[in-house]
């Protein structure tokens, strides 16, 4: 209760700091909208129904493309930690794909992969990849060498200790990986759209912003991309409580 | 998994321990490092011997070649006649540290085992549970090892290494962490359980008077490489109490082992005064 206070609080000395700015500046709408006619236009967009239909693609989006990006990642990352072979031999190409921007990459992927949902839950899954397979790698390596010989001693075959003990030792360090991996889920999902798609927040962005030229509805679509990074980043640490041993 | 031959009557008795010819070396950054040469011992089954000698001579090494976790870069090492093989259950091991999980409750860690060898929930918890309750912790298994004083630690990671009742008992130094009291309290009760069950168990030590309480017979080892120097028969009335310091019998065999240790570690026993600075008080 006190926490939803104190973000109930904070969120009010943003808008009001906000609405100072706009005082201040006197900007028009097109430049710096103020809070209420961002609140207004959200009403609006939320009534007609358009902002549900765009929210509910990228939700999927994110959804997905986490998941995909997040097992692969987790199990990448077992890999790499368990064997020095694996990670001399894979990770060069891994950083240097990290290395290559994933905006300049999104539309040859996404004509690569059909130009449909599967394409943006692929390059989603990638921008997620990094973070939480090295997250992984790190947290494996850090199991306690000597847990680890008393379960060889007790003859446990290397499948057993990764579940019973590397997996556990790796949790609170691949929950590091996992949330920083959900709130770029958020920004893949809108690279994805921007590389080609004909709904979702990042299409509402490129409609308000160079069609319509509605920069309100812009930031309706930002407010709304913000709240579903919190929501899930929200869910990740709810699930890290569950689940990280203590 | 390898069936575990808990039940068998044949390892009532424990196993024969045989090192013959026993050499190990390690790759290490300023380039190799001999842990054993030349080792050879015979520990009989159902014996209580203790490994005395300094730091780095080898002796945790010598347990891990028994506990099947090392194999020998020369010579043999037989267990019951065969060689060992980690998790085979013949040999228990305890380290110097408890090494429990830290996220399971003592239960479940001392159930371990026997999850590795895929027994049931419901069997293992029971068994666990009497695994407890012989080393006195039958209360204490919900609890997590952090809520655990070091001796109950110790305790429970010594019900782990007996839950599968291996003819062979490995214990590395189980006992060096805790205050004196709990240490005599602890080779009592080794004793106790011990003269109940006569497996194989071999105790590294760095205490003359805890060797002479347990063991059969006292090995000596040399520095690295470690081989043994000296064996002493310890040839003291069982049960035999914790404090042995009126026995004359014991203070003659545990002079015994001092003259050996001390002939074997030389230099290290050497006083530290400096030589010029006159005499060392011996």
């Amino acid at each position: 209760m006190r926490r939803l206070g104190s973000a109930v609080v904070s969120g009010l000395v943003f808008l009001a700091l906000w609405k100072v700015v706009t005082l201040v500046g006197g900007y028009p709408d097109y430049i710096l909208p103020a809070p209420e006619v961002v609140l207004e236009r959200a009403a609006r967009a939320i009534g007609s129904g358009v902002l549900w239909e765009h929210v509910g693609v990228t939700l999927l989006e994110v959804v997905l493309g986490f998941v995909a990006g997040a097992t692969v990642a987790v199990l990448t990352g077992i890999a790499l930690g368990k064997s020095v072979l694996v990670e001399r031999v894979l990770s060069p190409y891994l950083v240097a794909a990290q290395a290559v921007p994933i905006l300049a990459l999104a539309p040859l992927l996404d004509i690569w992969f059909g130009g449909g949902l599967l394409a943006r839950v692929v390059i989603c899954g990638l921008i997620v990849f990094f973070p939480i397979a090295i997250a992984t790698m790190v947290g494996i390596r850090s199991t306690d060498p000597q847990l680890d010989e008393m379960l060889r001693s007790l003859g446990a075959t290397s499948a057993q200790r990764t579940r019973l003990l590397e997996i556990p030792s790796a949790l609170p360090v691949l929950f590091g990986g996992l949330r920083v991996g959900v709130t770029l889920a958020v920004i893949g999902a809108v690279v994805a759209e921007w590389a080609g798609a004909s709904a979702g927040l990042g299409v509402l962005i490129n409609i308000a912003n160079q069609g319509l030229f509605d920069t309100p509805l812009m930031f309706v679509a930002l407010g709304a991309l913000a709240i579903i990074g919190l929501v899930f980043y929200g869910l990740v640490v709810l699930v890290e409580r569950r689940l990280v041993p203590r | 998994m390898t069936a575990l031959p808990a039940t068998d009557p044949q390892h009532r008795e424990g196993l024969d321990l045989r090192l013959t010819g026993v050499g190990v070396r390690f790759a290490v950054p300023s380039g190799t490092l001999e842990a054993l040469a030349g080792l050879d011992m015979v520990v009989e089954a159902g014996s209580f011997t203790a490994v005395i000698g300094p730091n780095g001579c080898g002796k945790s090494t010598l347990l891990r070649l028994l506990a099947g976790l090392l194999d020998p870069t020369a010579g043999t090492v037989l267990v019951g006649g065969h060689e060992p093989r980690a998790g085979d259950g013949r040999v228990g091991l305890a380290f110097q540290q408890p090494r429990l999980v830290p996220w399971r409750s003592t239960l479940d860690n001392v159930g371990m085992p026997l999850e590795l060898a895929a027994i049931p929930a419901r069997e293992r918890r029971q068994r666990a549970g009497d695994a407890l309750a012989r080393v006195g912790l039958e209360s204490a298994g919900h609890l997590r090892p952090r809520e655990l004083s070091g001796g109950m630690a110790q305790r429970a990671a010594l019900a782990r290494a007996l839950i599968t009742d291996p003819p062979v008992l490995l214990l590395d130094e189980p006992f060096s962490a805790l205050d004196a009291l709990t240490r005599e309290a602890f080779d009592a009760e080794l004793q106790r359980l011990w003269l109940d069950r006569r497996r194989t168990v071999v105790l590294v030590t760095h205490s003359v008077p805890e060797a002479l309480t347990l063991a059969d017979r006292v090995v000596v080892m040399t520095p690295r490489p470690g081989r043994v120097a000296t064996v002493v028969e310890v040839d003291l009335p069982r049960p035999r109490p914790v404090e042995l310091a009126g026995d004359p019998r014991a203070a003659e065999l545990a002079a015994r082992i001092r003259a050996a240790l001390a002939a074997a570690h030389a230099d290290e026993l050497r006083p530290w005064t400096d030589a010029r600075a006159g005499e060392p008080v011996r």
